[in-house]
Formats: C-alpha cells, structure tokens, sequence
C-alpha cells in the first residue's frame, strides 16, 4: 500500500518531468541527458515559471504528508532483522581498524549526520562531501549527493568499504561477523542461513535505516487537517514556498525533493584551498572514479551528476534533496557551504549567489530556475520559520551495547585437532 | 622469471598478486644437496636515490589506511627486521596469524611469504603488504595522493627519476630500499668463525643433514617442507587473529575454512586433495636469527637450542612430516656447536640511519597554497 503511494508521486514527477524537459534543456542550450525522464534538467519551464504567481498545483506534485517507506521485495522487515540492523549500525567493526561506525559518522547527535563542512573521514582522511542524514534515506531512490546509487542495500557497502568511508573489506568483516556468537544467532534468526554473511548484514541495515523515518512534522499534521499545526508566519512562508520563491518547483512532493538533478550555483567549497588533508581526498575522489587525465589534472570542484554519465551539460548538478529533518542537519549543501538556513535563504534570493558575489564553477550548467526572488526581510522570516515545520522532534537512540567476540573453537578441540595431524 | 611461472596468477580485489608455484619454479632452482653452494651473498646494485625515497616510505606510517603503522612497525630493525611477538600485530582491529619474517636478504629470495604465495618479484610483496586488510589496508590511490602531498616526496620521487609520486613509483622504491639490507660482517661470510662454529658447519653439512634443505648463500631451498611445527592455537583463541586467518583462508581457496583448525601453509599453491600438503612450509633462510627470534611461521619456538632440540628428535609429530625429519642423535655439544654456526650467520645490527630512514615525518600534511592554480 505504502510502496504504492510513493510510485504513483514519482509517477506524477517523471511525467511532469518528460513532458518539460526538453523545452528547459533547449532554453538553457544544452543537449538533454540520454534518459530525459528523471536524469536531467526538469522542472517547469522558465516560460511558466515567470508566470508563477500562484502555486503551480498543475504541474507539480504539492507537497504532502510523508506515507509510509517503501519496502522492496526482496528484503522485507521483520523485528529481528531491524534489530540486528541497529546493532551494526553501531558497529565498528564493520570498517577496516574497527574504530568507525555508521554511527560515528551519522551521528544521532547530530541529526544522524555530521555537523562540520566536510564530513569527517576515516581515520587518517577527511572525506569530500558533506555528510547526509539517515532520516527518511528510506524513501529517496538514489542516494548520495551525486544520486549514485539505487537502494539503501547498494549504499551500504560503498559506505562501510569506501576508502574515505568505512574502508573495511568484505572478506574480513563477514569474518569478523561470523565470531560474534550474538550475531551468528540473530543472523540466523533473520535470515535463516548458518553463517553471517555480508551481503545479509547490508540487508538488515538498510531494513533499520528504513524505520529511521519522521512523519509527525507540524507540516505533516498541518496538511493532515490539524490547521493549528503551523503559525500564521509559517502559512505566510508556505505560501511564499509555493509561490514566489519557487522552492516548490524542485522541493515538492512528500519528500520535499524531485530527486532531480540541477546545479542552482552552489561555490566551490573554501576548505580545498586551505586544508592538505581535503586537497589529498579531493584527488582521490578522481582518480577513483576513474576521471580521464585531463579532467584529474584541471578540475578544481565537485562535478556531481557529471561523474556518472560524463555529459558536459551536467557538470555541477546535484540530487535535490528533501528539505525535511533539516532543522538538525545543518551545515548545508554538498560540502556545507552553509552554515544556517538564513544563509541558504539568501543565496536562493540573491539567484544563486553567496554573500560575496560567488556562484558555481559551471555557470552554463546553472538552471534558469534560479534567479533573484527579490524577497523582503519579512519574506524571508516567513519562509525560514516555514522551513523549520519541516522538521519533528529530534530522534535519539542510545548506542546499545554490542555483543563480543568469542573463540569458535576450544582449546580441547584445538588439541584433538592437532594430535590428529 | 616469468616465463617458468607455469601456473594461475590471480589478483585479489586490491591488486594483491597471488601465485600458485608449479614444478617451473622448483626446477628453476634446483636444490642444492652437495652443500658447496653455500657461501656470502651476491653483491646487488644498488640505485641509491631510489632507496633512500624506499627507506623513507618504509618507516612512514602514512602508507597505512588509518596511517597508524608503517611497514617499520612489524619488520623491526632493532630485531633484525623482523618481529620478537610469536604472531605479528596486524592492522589496527586486526592481528596476524604468522610470524613476520626478517625482510634482511629478502632481495636475494625468489618465493616470499611462508607458504610461498608470492614468487614473483618484491614489487608484488610490497603491494600485497600495503593493500591487505589485515596488514596495512591501504587504498593505494589514496597513498598516492598522501605521497604527492609531502613536498619531500615529490623531490625525492624526481630524483629518483620516477616523475611524480605514484603507488607504480613507491613500489619500485621500497624494493629498492631492501636491497640496501644485506647482511653485513657475519662471521661465517668474514670467515671468522669460532671452532665450535666450524664444527657446527661439519654437523650441518653431515651428521644433522641441515643442508638438504637450508642451502644456497642463503641458507634456503625456497621450497616447501612438513617439519611439523605445532600449531599455534592463539590463531584459533584470539578472535582478530582468527578473523584474518579465516578470511585469508576464504581468499587462498580453502573449502572448508571456517572449519579449519591448522595453519595449510602451501596447501594454498596446489590444493592436493590428499591433503598431503598441508603444513608445508618454505624453508627459510638462516641468516640474522641472532636478531629474529622467535623461530618458525607461527613462532612456536622461542630460541635457537629449542631449534636445534626440536630437529634432534626428529621434528614434532605429523604425519606428513619430511622423510629427512628424523631423530639426529646429537651429543650436548654437537647441538651447541650447530647453534653457534647458526648465530655466525648474522651480522652487524642495521639500525643505524644507513638503513633506517630517522628524520621525523611531517605531523600534518602541507596546503598547496595556490591550489586553483596549478594542475592536480
Ligand atoms: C566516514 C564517515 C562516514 C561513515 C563511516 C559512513 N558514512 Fe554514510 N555518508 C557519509 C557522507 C560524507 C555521505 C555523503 C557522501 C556523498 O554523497 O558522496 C554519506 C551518505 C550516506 C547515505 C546517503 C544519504 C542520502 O541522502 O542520499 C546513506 C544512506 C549512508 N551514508 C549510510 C551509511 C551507512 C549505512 C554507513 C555504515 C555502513 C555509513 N553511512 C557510514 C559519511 C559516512
Ligand atoms: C532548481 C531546483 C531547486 C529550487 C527551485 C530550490 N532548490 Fe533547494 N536545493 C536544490 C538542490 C539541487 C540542492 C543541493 C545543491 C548542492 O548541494 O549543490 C538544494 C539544496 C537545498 C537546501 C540544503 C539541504 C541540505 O540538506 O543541505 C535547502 C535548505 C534548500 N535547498 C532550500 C530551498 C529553498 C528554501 C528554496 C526556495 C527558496 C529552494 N531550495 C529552491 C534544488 C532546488
Ligand atoms: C602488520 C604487520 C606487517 C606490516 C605492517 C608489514 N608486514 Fe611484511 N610481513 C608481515 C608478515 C606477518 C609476513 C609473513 C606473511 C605470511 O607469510 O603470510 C610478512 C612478509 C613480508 C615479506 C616476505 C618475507 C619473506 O622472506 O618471505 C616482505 C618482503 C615484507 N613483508 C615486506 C614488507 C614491506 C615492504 C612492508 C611495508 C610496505 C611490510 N612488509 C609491512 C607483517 C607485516
Ligand atoms: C626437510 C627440510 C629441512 C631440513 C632437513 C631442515 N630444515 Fe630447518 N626449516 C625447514 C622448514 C620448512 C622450516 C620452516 C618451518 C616452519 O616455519 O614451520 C625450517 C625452519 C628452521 C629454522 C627457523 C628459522 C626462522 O627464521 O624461523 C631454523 C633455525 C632451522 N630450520 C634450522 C635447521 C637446522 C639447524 C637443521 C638441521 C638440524 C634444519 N633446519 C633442517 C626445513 C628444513
């Protein structure tokens, strides 16, 4: 039932996206991405965005109260599953020296994130993007900045694997899985097979990750019916939202996000002028993914949705993500450019552009659906206090108490072993 | 070389280049059992710049994943480039199943590594070292990027004629660096031996028939041999032993290895379905053990007239065991005199800067402070 709802919205947006897409890619003088439903540029043309008065209901899913996630098939929920999920997630040992977890890095104190720029790394690293939030993961269908990857069961082991990440291996993890005598029950348990294996243990993180969702937001109860849910100032905001500040063109729906992929003039993050260790991960992240010579050598910024198809006409676009949960998330953008929602308030009036006159590396790429808004001071108090309806109750959880190693064998079986040899 | 390599040659997921040795290897170096081949080493050129720059990336701790150890912290110079711990340390979260061998001489070797997985050349056993899990868990791409972010590096790379720095151009370096690592004035290559050691040279050639398998000027036939060693059942009741032990056996082929309560040495090459081959191990050499202590692939022994005891009855007990491993009747003194021909083989400590790199490394790496300027 849940699964199904949250089809038919991505229904609605890919229809509304093929529909508009070429038209936009034309205006902007760009070649359409190969998939032009879902891939590239969509959104209303900027013909109907001058007209944009009202809130563009026509067009664009509204925004709405968040369903239940979808739940693939092939990894249903069940308790146990959840459980052992939230044990691994907590784990270090599902990352090479055994000091990282999920949680380390998605720290619930910090809205299951990291609250600096860039996102600590593995030890001995930094990493290069800005780190996401666990909340609500379970309802995007790609996940990372770049949109890299489909499912929560893929995100999970290019997390616990990745050099500035987890940096474990697959072999060594499973091993260590398989001497915790905890984990060999509940593995069991949830997945009915003797050992642990790795690609299970993905499998009860992304089924824990999927209960790791908020729905009760004052916007949530508000478009339930509960009028009182939101303040005078935050309807005034919504308003604004839908209307003459255009977020809605990019941040509808029951995510607040399209899942689509623009480059809205984000600058370069400061930190890869100023930090040895950045500038050493930001080469790495190239060479990597595999970056021809030229583009290794030159490129001095993040080229997001470019890594994946290497089409010139999507360098700098980015996933846009949910706005929601973003009251314990901050900094914000791909390497937290932002400190504070006032800060990405006014760059979205200024059209793009930060305090000092800076805007992206890939200015031909930039959407023609960002420009000034030319929002009073007023304006822009009503639209961060709706902002901040996106946002529930902070949700913690203790870190529990993980289960311990123990020796497989006994030392009397180690002896009969070895008179037997 | 690589043209007798009649067997499969695999990489693992980091590059690491595993080799199956097949009868090419062992007919190219056939074994020595006149004994008269035993004598110093061959002199190695030496490109000096390259070993410097491979002195420098062997003790720098920022070729490890978490950049907590360098190749220094398990091949220790002080013993003898080897480690006094039965089983080595491991990877921070990790610890090893072997005993970490002497890397002194490792350049006159043509099969490394205990059970002989590696029989290629030293650049292959320095990225299996960088890149396994377990001992240094490094992404070479981002080593490569450390390397290029250390201004001594990128002069000494230049120098050393290998362009920028690059993980191709490390692993030419530190190969390099362990042909700096030679012994250096044993007696037995000075020809300053004690009598007793002489006389232990007569017994290791004759009566305690040493020789059939310790020969060459390093003292090693390169192949593998049951001698039967005991087990070492911390690799079983230590859990992060036991976890790299397992997923090494996983990676080496080894069916049943959750099962496995024995180290299968070079069972891995061939996977006799016999089994017959299982504890084998490749003779090692027999130089610096004055330094290298404990003895053996897992350490079990802790000094050299515990060797020489263990050879003297004949071995432990396995029912594989080398048909040469059989009782000796050694005297008291035969046994001292076989101990110290074994310790007229090492030489000089090699810790002083000549082989050990002993400026101290940055703390934090440099800004390139006009970074949007030059290329990457
Ligand atoms: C070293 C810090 C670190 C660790 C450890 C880490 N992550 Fe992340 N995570 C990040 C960063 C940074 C991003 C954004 C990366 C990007 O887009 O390139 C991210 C992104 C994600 C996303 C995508 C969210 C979205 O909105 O698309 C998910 C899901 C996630 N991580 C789950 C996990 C899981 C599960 C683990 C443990 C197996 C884990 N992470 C371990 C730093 C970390
Ligand atoms: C053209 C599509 C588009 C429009 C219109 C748009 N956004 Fe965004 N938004 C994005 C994208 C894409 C990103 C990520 C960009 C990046 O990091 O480079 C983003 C990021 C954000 C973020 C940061 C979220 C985080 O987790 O870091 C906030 C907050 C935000 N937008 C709010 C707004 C508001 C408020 C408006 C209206 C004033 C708006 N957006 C209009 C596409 C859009
Ligand atoms: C965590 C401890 C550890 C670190 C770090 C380490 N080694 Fe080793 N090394 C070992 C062990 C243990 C073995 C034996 C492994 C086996 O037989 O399976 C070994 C084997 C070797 C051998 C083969 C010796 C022989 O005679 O067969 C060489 C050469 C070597 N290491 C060089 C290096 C270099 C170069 C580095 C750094 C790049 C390095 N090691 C880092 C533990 C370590
Ligand atoms: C059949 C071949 C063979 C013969 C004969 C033999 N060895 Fe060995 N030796 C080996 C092998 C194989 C090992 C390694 C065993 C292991 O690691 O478990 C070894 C290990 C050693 C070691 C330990 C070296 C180290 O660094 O750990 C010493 C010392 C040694 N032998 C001395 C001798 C002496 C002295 C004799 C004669 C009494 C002798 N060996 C006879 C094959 C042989």
């Amino acid at each position: 039932m849940s699964s199904l709802k949250k089809t038919s919205i991505l229904i609605m947006a890919t229809t509304v996206a093929a529909a508009l897409s070429v038209s936009v890619a034309a205006a902007m003088g760009d070649k359409p991405s190969a998939s032009a439903s879902g891939m590239s540029q969509v959104g209303p043309t900027p013909a109907m965005a001058g007209t944009f008065a009202k809130a563009p209901e026509a067009a664009i899913p509204p925004l709405a109260p968040l369903g239940e996630p979808p739940i693939p098939p092939d990894n249903p929920m069940s308790k146990a599953k959840i459980e052992l999920g939230k044990l691994l997630f907590f784990d270090p040992r599902l990352g090479g020296d055994a000091s990282v977890s999920c949680a380390t890095c998605h720290d619930p104190e910090q809205g299951w994130s990291w609250a600096e720029d860039i996102s600590r790394g593995y030890p001995g690293t930094v990493h290069w993007r800005s780190n996401q939030s666990i909340i609500n993961t379970a309802y995007y269908s790609k996940l990372f900045w770049a949109g890299s990857v489909p499912s929560l069961e893929a995100q999970a082991p290019s997390a616990a694997k990745g050099g500035v990440a987890g940096n474990g291996e697959n072999d060594l993890m499973e091993a260590r899985l398989r001497l915790i005598p905890e984990y060999v029950k509940r593995f069991n348990e949830a997945f009915g097979e003797p050992w642990p294996t790795i690609n299970n243990a993905w499998k009860a993180l992304a089924a824990f990750e999927r209960t790791l969702v908020q729905r009760d937001t004052p916007l949530d109860k508000y478009l339930l019916g509960d009028s009182s849910a939101l303040t005078e100032q935050q309807v005034s905001g919504k308003a604004l939202f839908e209307g003459k500040a255009r977020c809605i063109l990019c941040h509808n729906g029951a995510l607040a996000t399209n899942e689509n992929y623009y480059n809205i003039g984000v600058p370069r993050a400061g930190r890869w002028l100023e930090d040895g260790l950045a500038q050493i991960t930001f080469r790495f992240e190239y060479y990597a993914k595999g970056a021809t010579e030229e583009l290794y050598r030159t490129v001095k910024d993040d080229v997001g949705l470019y890594f994946r198809n290497k089409n010139k006409w999507d360098k700098g676009k980015f996933r846009v993500p949910s706005l929601r949960y973003i009251g314990y998330t901050e900094p914000y953008m791909r390497q937290g450019q932002f400190y504070t929602l006032e800060e990405v308030i006014d760059f979205y009036d200024r059209g793009g552009f930060d305090e000092e006159g800076n805007t992206t590396s890939y200015p031909k790429t930039k959407t023609p659906l960002i420009t000034k808004l030319n929002l009073s001071d007023e304006e822009k108090e009503d639209l961060l206090a709706f902002l901040e309806a996106f946002t529930g109750e902070k949700i913690m959880m203790a870190k529990p108490r993980l289960p311990g190693y123990k020796p497989l064998f006994t030392l009397a079986e180690l002896e009969a072993a070895q008179a037997a040899k | 070389m690589a043209g007798i390599m009649t067997t499969r040659p695999f990489m693992n997921k980091r590059g690491f280049l595993v080799t199956a040795l097949g009868m090419g290897l062992i007919l190219a170096n056939p074994v020595a059992i006149a004994g008269d081949d035993i004598g110093p080493l061959a002199t190695l050129k030496v490109n000096k710049a390259r070993a410097e720059l491979g002195k420098r990336l062997f003790f720098d701790k920022r070729l490890s994943g978490d950049a907590a150890i360098s190749c220094g912290t398990c091949h220790k110079p002080e013993y003898g480039f080897a480690n006094p711990d039965a089983l080595s340390e491991g990877y921070p979260g990790n610890k090893h199943f072997r005993n970490a061998p002497s890397v002194i001489n490792a350049a006159h070797k043509t099969v490394w590594m205990h059970d002989g997985r590696i029989g290629t050349n030293l650049n292959d056993v320095t990225r299996g070292m960088i890149t396994e899990s377990y001992i240094m868990n490094m992404d070479m791409r981002i080593m490569q990027e450390r390397l290029k972010q250390d201004s001594l590096y990128v002069k000494m790379f230049k120098d050393a004629g290998l362009g920028e720095p690059s993980n191709g151009g490390a692993r030419k370096a530190i190969p390099e660096y362990l042909k700096t690592l030679n012994s250096e004035g044993a007696p037995f290559d000075d020809g300053q031996m004690s009598a007793s050691a002489k006389h232990g040279l007569e017994l290791f050639k004759g009566k305690a028939g040493c020789i059939a398998c310790h020969n060459g000027p390093m003292f090693t036939d390169g192949q593998p041999y049951n001698t039967g060693v005991k087990e070492n059942f911390d690799v079983f009741l230590d859990p992060a032993r036991h976890q790299a032990f397992i997923g090494y056996a996983d990676f080496m082929g080894i069916v049943n290895y959750m099962n496995l309560k024995r180290d299968p040495g070079a069972h891995i090459q061939k996977h006799k379905a016999d089994g017959s081959d299982i504890g084998k191990f490749i003779t090692p050499s027999l130089r610096e053990l004055k330094y290298t202590a404990p003895y053996m692939h897992n350490g079990m022994i802790k000094t050299l007239p515990e060797v020489v005891a263990f050879y003297n009855r004949g071995g432990d007990n396995d029912r594989n065991k080398d048909i040469r491993m059989k009782p000796l009747d050694l005297s008291k003194q035969e046994q001292k005199d076989l101990v110290a021909f074994l310790l007229a083989l090492s030489g000089k400590p090699l810790t002083s800067s000549r082989h050990v790199w002993t400026e101290a490394y940055p703390k934090e790496y440099e800004v390139i402070a006009n970074w949007l300027d030059v290329p990457n």
